[in-house]
């Protein structure tokens, strides 16, 4: 066993990634898509059924019906929802989540990280939006915003850990 | 022994640039380690600054929907006596809402009030204080927010309460209101489309005289397809120079000349609601001021 695994650390190709990385980031791949297609279907019909509060600060609804639901901000066919855009991503994630792709290819792995880096950077503008222009938290939205940082947590930390090829 | 002894060197030199490699190796590995923690801290670092600037200043955008001074605002304006509505009557309403035969509003089976203003615009400002109290006699509202008028506008800093998260809830009518802005007229709420086709349709000549296609005019409210009102009921200028807690103290004296405005257009939008609901109900419909106020509707 140790013999196989130091061989493989020296050609680059011990088992990557680690055990855990698999199942925990299609899960969480897997609970950002459902929480993003119950926010798009409230979105669809008006969220009149949208399980949130609608007293202080928390309120859903306020910020699902604001302009900031939109990108960019605004309404009308060039301004495609938040929660729409949302669960495309998570269709597009839970794939590359798939536990069979992983160390399939090079550029899948790297996508993966890059799409997961580009929706970190999607939370921070809707987390600066509901605190700065809404002054509303949705916590649907922020519970899909913590699955988001936490899965791009999870994929990056594997990717670091991916062995280095040493040249022999 | 010489040969041996050079078999020796190469065998050194080998493992010594071998470990060089695996140091290497080692560094690399670590600093990818580290960059992936710093990425991950830099993000968790931006939202607690965004947090904590949020929280040491309150609004971003000047609206005190936190202050805990507006909930009392809010308790005093949907609770001014009938006795002063009473003696109040039409006040100095100036611009009560008009009759039209237009599109039936609904929602849940209630004929709908719909509201559509901005939070920079100071004829709004006005109008929100005469549409809360007015619709707080036929229901409750909840969550209201608290903000002023743009600075750079006529009548600056008039202060208001703001539609935008508030909710309503009534038997007998219903209300959307929609804050299409913020005081610094960055983007706010967005009406659902068939709200918005409403006020294309009656945001333009005949129904508002002077408004321009794709200008919709705000403060827009139309009352279930039978009554319209655009502009603000009063004269905004009453405000001028007053706080929240002012207007809302000074509607409970009907001497005051905030509570003949303010008061008196609640009760010209009470006698338009009223020709919603039926009379209903009848305590509020069938009350003085507000029958004194319905002869005012145009």
């Amino acid at each position: 066993m140790s013999t196989t695994r130091k061989a493989s650390d020296e050609t680059g190709t011990a088992a990557w990634p680690a055990a855990w990385v698999r199942p925990v980031a299609f899960v969480l791949a897997v609970l950002g898509l459902v929480v993003s297609a119950y926010l798009t279907f409230e979105h669809y019909t008006g969220s009149k059924t949208l399980a949130c509060s609608e007293n202080g600060v928390v309120n859903c609804s306020a910020v699902t019906t604001s302009s900031y639901a939109y990108l960019p901000p605004g309404a009308g066919s060039w301004h495609p929802p938040v929660a729409l855009l949302g669960l495309l991503f998570f269709v597009a994630v839970t794939v590359l989540c798939l536990p069979m792709l992983w160390g399939r290819s090079r550029g899948l792995d790297l996508l993966r990280l890059a799409a997961l880096g580009g929706g970190v950077l999607m939370v921070l503008w809707l987390v600066y939006a509901e605190l700065f222009k809404i002054d509303r938290i949705c916590l649907w939205c922020t519970s899909v915003h913590v699955i988001t940082v936490v899965l791009f947590g999870v994929v990056a930390v594997a990717e670091a850990l991916r062995p280095l090829p040493v040249d022999r | 022994m010489a040969q041996r002894t050079a078999k020796q060197r190469r065998a050194d030199n080998a493992r010594q640039a071998k470990l060089a490699q695996l140091k290497a190796a080692e560094r690399r590995r670590r600093a990818r380690i580290w960059s992936v923690f710093g990425a991950i801290g830099v993000v968790v670092v931006i939202v607690l600054i965004m947090v904590g600037v949020k929280l040491g200043t309150g609004s971003g955008n000047d609206n005190p929907v936190s202050n805990a001074g507006a909930a009392k605002v809010a308790q005093q304006v949907t609770s001014v006596p009938a006795s002063v509505f009473a003696k109040i009557g039409p006040g100095t309403v100036s611009n009560p809402p008009k009759a039209i035969n237009g599109q039936s509003l609904t929602q849940d089976g209630k004929p709908k009030v719909l509201y559509v203003g901005g939070e920079f615009c100071p004829y709004c400002a006005a109008e929100r204080w005469a549409v809360v109290a007015a619709l707080s006699r036929f229901g409750t509202w909840s969550n209201l927010g608290l903000t002023t008028s743009s600075s750079h506008d006529v009548f600056p800093d008039t202060p208001t309460l703001s539609f935008h998260g508030a909710s309503y809830t009534s038997d007998h009518v219903a209300f959307s209101g929609f804050e299409t802005t913020d005081r610094d007229q960055q983007p706010l709420d967005t009406l659902p489309s068939a709200d918005q086709k409403i006020l294309n349709k009656y945001g333009v000549e005949p129904y508002v005289p002077g408004a321009q296609p794709g200008q919709p005019p705000i403060p827009f409210v139309y009352f279930g397809g039978k009554y319209l009102s655009s502009g603000a009921s009063y004269d905004p200028g009453v405000l001028k120079g007053l706080t929240h807690s002012d207007v809302a103290k000074a509607m409970h004296d009907p001497s005051s000349d905030v509570a003949k405005a303010v008061d008196g257009s609640a009760n010209a939008i009470s006698a338009a609601v009223c020709k919603l609901t039926d009379d209903k109900p009848a305590n509020v419909c069938s009350a003085p001021g507000v029958r004194a106020a319905a002869a005012k509707l145009q």
